[in-house]
This record gives C-alpha cells, sequence and structure tokens, in this order.
C-alpha cells in the first residue's frame, strides 16, 4: 500500500462532491464518472500550480470544465443531427440520456417519499445548466457565493442573480408538477 | 404584483449574502410585505427539497478506480484516463455505452461531412453564390441554437462578462451591448461554426424572438447593414471595425435594423 501523495490526502475527499457536481451538470452517470476521472488526473498534473488554502474551489473549477467540454461535445453531435433535422424538416432527438430518477432508496426517502424526490430531481435537472450548477453548489454543497463565484468564474453579483433565477424557476416548475398532481387527484 | 422590487434579493436574503444594513432594511420590508413573505417562504420551501436531494451517490467501484489511476499517474507511467478507467468501466459497470456514444459522435461526424460536401457540390453546381450558401449556414445555425436546450454557452446580460469572453476563443473582440433599456435584453454568448470556422455569437431577445448575432474577423471595409429574407427568417450583415456582423431572427427586418444601428 503507498503512502498517499499530498495530493491524494486533499484532493480525493472530495470525490463524491466531485462526482455529485459532474452528474448535475450532465445529467448522466456515465458521463460523470468518465469526467470525474480525467479531472482528477489533471488536477493531479496540474497540482504544482495550485496555490490557496481550500482546495475545493479549484478542484471543482476543473470538474467543471471537464463536464462542459463533455457538454459541448455532446452539443457538436446535437448540432450536426439537428442541423440534419433542419433540412428535413423534423425535429431531432438531440436529448442527452437523462437518468435522473434516483437509484436506490436512501435515508431520505423516508423524509420526502421517492414521488416527490423525483420531481424535484426532474425540476433541477430541467433547469439550464448556468441556473443548475449555482443551485447545485449552494443547496447541495452549501458554498459561499464567493466560492460559487471562483469555481464558475464569474463575479459575485452574477452568482447572486443567478441563483435568484434559478430558485423562482425551480420553484414554478416544482408548482406547475405538483399542480398537475393535485389536478389528477381531484 | 407590486413587489418586484425585492423579490431578485430575497434569494441572496435567505442564503445572508446581502450586506448586514441592506439585510435588516429588507428583513423589515418583508414583516410588512405579504407578497415578499409568500415568496419567501416558497423560496425556503424550495431551498429545502433541493437539498435534501443530497449528493448523487458515487457508482461503486469509482473511488478505487480513482485511486489506482492516480498511483499509476504519480509511478510516471503515462498517465492516461481512458483506457484503464475505460475498460474498468466498460466491464464492470455500463458496458458498451462509451463505444455506443463514440459511435455515434462519429456518425454524426460523417452526416455532418457528406451533408457539408453535398452542400458544396449543390453550390458549385447551381452556380449559387457564396453568400447563398453563407446565408444557409448562418441559419441552420440558428435554428441549430433554437433546438438546444440553451443557446448560450456564457449566459450573461452584463456586457462586461460577454466580451471578455470571447478573448482568446476567437480572433477578434465583437461590440457586445445591453440593450435591456431599449427592449432588446443581451442573454450572452457562444461560440458557434460557421462554413468550418469557429465565429462568436451573441444572443439577444426581443419580446419572444431569439436573435443570434454572428461574428467573424475580417479585412473588407466597413458596410452599411443590408437585409436579406430566407425561409421566412431575416438576415441582416454588415461590417464595422474589421468583423462581419450576420443578425438572424424571425423577428421583423426593421426591428432588427433598429438593433444593428444601437449595437
Amino acid at each position: 500500500m503507498p503512502i498517499p501523495s499530498r495530493f491524494e490526502q486533499l484532493a480525493l475527499p472530495h470525490q463524491e462532491a466531485a462526482f455529485s457536481l459532474a452528474f448535475w451538470l450532465l445529467s448522466s452517470r456515465a458521463d460523470a464518472e468518465d469526467v470525474v476521472q480525467e479531472a482528477f488526473l489533471r488536477a493531479f498534473r496540474a497540482f504544482d500550480g495550485f496555490r490557496g488554502e481550500d482546495i475545493r474551489p479549484w478542484l471543482f473549477a476543473i470538474v467543471r470544465n471537464a463536464a462542459y467540454r463533455t457538454l459541448n461535445n455532446r452539443q457538436r453531435t446535437a448540432n450536426v443531427i439537428s442541423l440534419d433535422a433542419a433540412f428535413h424538416g423534423r425535429e431531432g432527438d438531440t436529448g442527452a440520456p437523462l437518468d435522473i430518477a434516483a437509484e436506490g432508496p436512501s435515508a431520505e426517502d423516508a423524509l420526502i417519499g421517492k414521488a416527490e424526490r423525483d420531481l424535484v430531481r426532474l425540476a433541477l435537472a430541467e433547469l439550464p445548466t448556468a441556473f443548475r450548477e449555482v443551485v447545485v453548489l449552494r443547496e447541495i454543497e452549501g458554498l459561499s457565493y464567493r466560492e460559487i463565484s471562483e469555481i464558475t468564474d464569474t463575479a459575485v453579483g452574477t452568482v447572486m442573480s443567478r441563483l435568484s433565477r434559478g430558485r423562482l424557476l425551480l420553484r414554478r416548475a416544482l408548482a406547475r408538477k405538483t399542480g398537475k398532481d393535485c389536478s389528477h387527484a381531484l | 404584483m407590486p413587489c418586484d422590487r425585492h423579490a431578485h434579493l430575497l434569494s441572496a436574503y435567505l442564503d445572508r449574502e446581502l450586506p448586514d444594513d441592506e439585510h435588516e432594511a429588507l428583513a423589515r420590508h418583508i414583516a410588512d410585505c405579504p407578497d415578499c413573505t409568500t415568496l419567501v417562504s416558497d423560496l425556503r420551501q424550495t431551498s429545502r427539497a433541493v437539498a435534501g436531494l443530497g449528493r448523487e451517490p458515487m457508482p461503486e467501484g469509482l473511488s478505487q478506480r480513482l485511486r489506482q489511476s492516480l498511483e499509476q499517474a504519480s509511478d510516471g507511467s503515462p498517465p492516461s484516463p481512458s483506457p484503464q478507467s475505460v475498460s474498468a468501466r466498460s466491464t464492470a459497470i455500463v458496458p458498451r455505452h462509451w463505444t455506443a456514444s463514440a459511435l455515434m459522435r462519429q456518425a454524426a461526424v460523417l452526416v455532418f461531412a457528406c451533408l457539408l460536401s453535398a452542400l458544396a457540390t449543390w453550390g458549385f453546381v447551381t452556380g449559387s453564390a457564396r453568400d447563398t450558401l453563407l446565408a444557409r449556414d448562418l441559419l441552420s445555425a440558428h435554428l441549430r441554437s433554437l433546438q438546444q436546450e440553451s443557446p448560450i454557452q456564457v449566459a450573461s446580460s452584463d456586457a462586461h462578462t460577454v466580451k471578455p469572453w470571447f478573448a482568446g476563443k476567437v480572433d477578434f473582440s465583437p461590440e457586445v451591448r445591453d440593450l435591456a433599456a431599449q427592449g432588446y435584453p443581451l442573454l450572452g454568448g457562444r461560440l458557434d461554426t460557421i462554413a468550418g470556422r469557429r465565429v462568436g455569437a451573441l444572443v439577444y431577445k426581443r419580446r419572444l424572438h431569439l436573435i443570434n448575432i454572428f461574428a467573424w474577423a475580417s479585412d473588407a471595409p466597413d458596410t452599411a447593414p443590408t437585409l436579406t429574407m430566407r425561409n421566412g427568417y431575416n438576415l441582416l450583415s454588415w461590417i464595422r471595425g474589421g468583423v462581419v456582423y450576420t443578425a438572424v431572427s424571425d423577428l421583423d427586418g426593421d426591428e432588427l435594423k433598429h438593433l444593428a444601428e444601437m449595437l
């Protein structure tokens, strides 16, 4: 058993958060795994350049960049298909696989119930990426606006407005989704 | 809806990210404002619902694979994430997913190449001007952006966020101005490809119409905006300061010209 390097000591404790962030950016567990692998290797190679107290913003920024590269590749693929579709006047199936339904039961399921949980997951997955990422970093990772601005390479004011807009969108989407359920029940 | 003025601050208020004096002032306002009270409680609930999701659990074995690839990398052996991790995963967890998406990607590239060459041949054979081909490409890019989840890569209404974003990504600096006050809010920017060349795209909105302004560098002298129409879409092109701009939208031609004048 080799002694873990300083990088491993600092970075590996954040692997769960890194995977979760990648998953929410990509809506795919398989792509998120690739991205986390790639990001940790990149971070390892760039570790000499890391000067700071907290490795988290630095590491998450690398994860985020890797996720965006995958998203861009995906979009390029989608573009080609939709270009084709544009010429033939039909809708291209450009959606990435959305495996958003929660996997197994977890502790939280007992509290909010699987159905409601899936609604929240769906609403979050449907948010535009720029809003989704700040919501995830804030609500799930509990990061400060300053840290989020570092990770997303934006101004704190932008984080503030995206988070506000993201939550308002989520609120509307959830109201719509649960509203629909109510009308079913009636 | 009398209380629009505070709605955008309530989220930061909940996060305690406002300066103390603003926080206090807003707290006093909320106490007196039923609209804001409701919204705060809704937002708090939304927040809790998302926080309650918790982290997405890691796939089994990923932690170990991560450790292995890091050890390998620190041994000095060529640190490549793909062969080891991908094969480990494809046998263990998600067989064939990666290969399938890679195939799709290649197929897509092929389709694109065929399409381009078909277009090029068509243009050549019919003697159709290069401009027509360009217009067609621009329109396709516009339509493509409408079908995507989001037509923007950098979402910001702030010209000082969008303009620097293009630095280092394209070989020119487009003019970016937020014209929200004039009824043309800036949504953001992205990179796109027109005729095999990387171009910048600025995305504006006018009511429900999305406007893509594609921009690329050129040596040509400045020209006044000229309007053409294609498949019911308006294309407005002009050259200014060594940058070619083409705005594409289903917006009325005059309104499009108005936007070009303000930029």
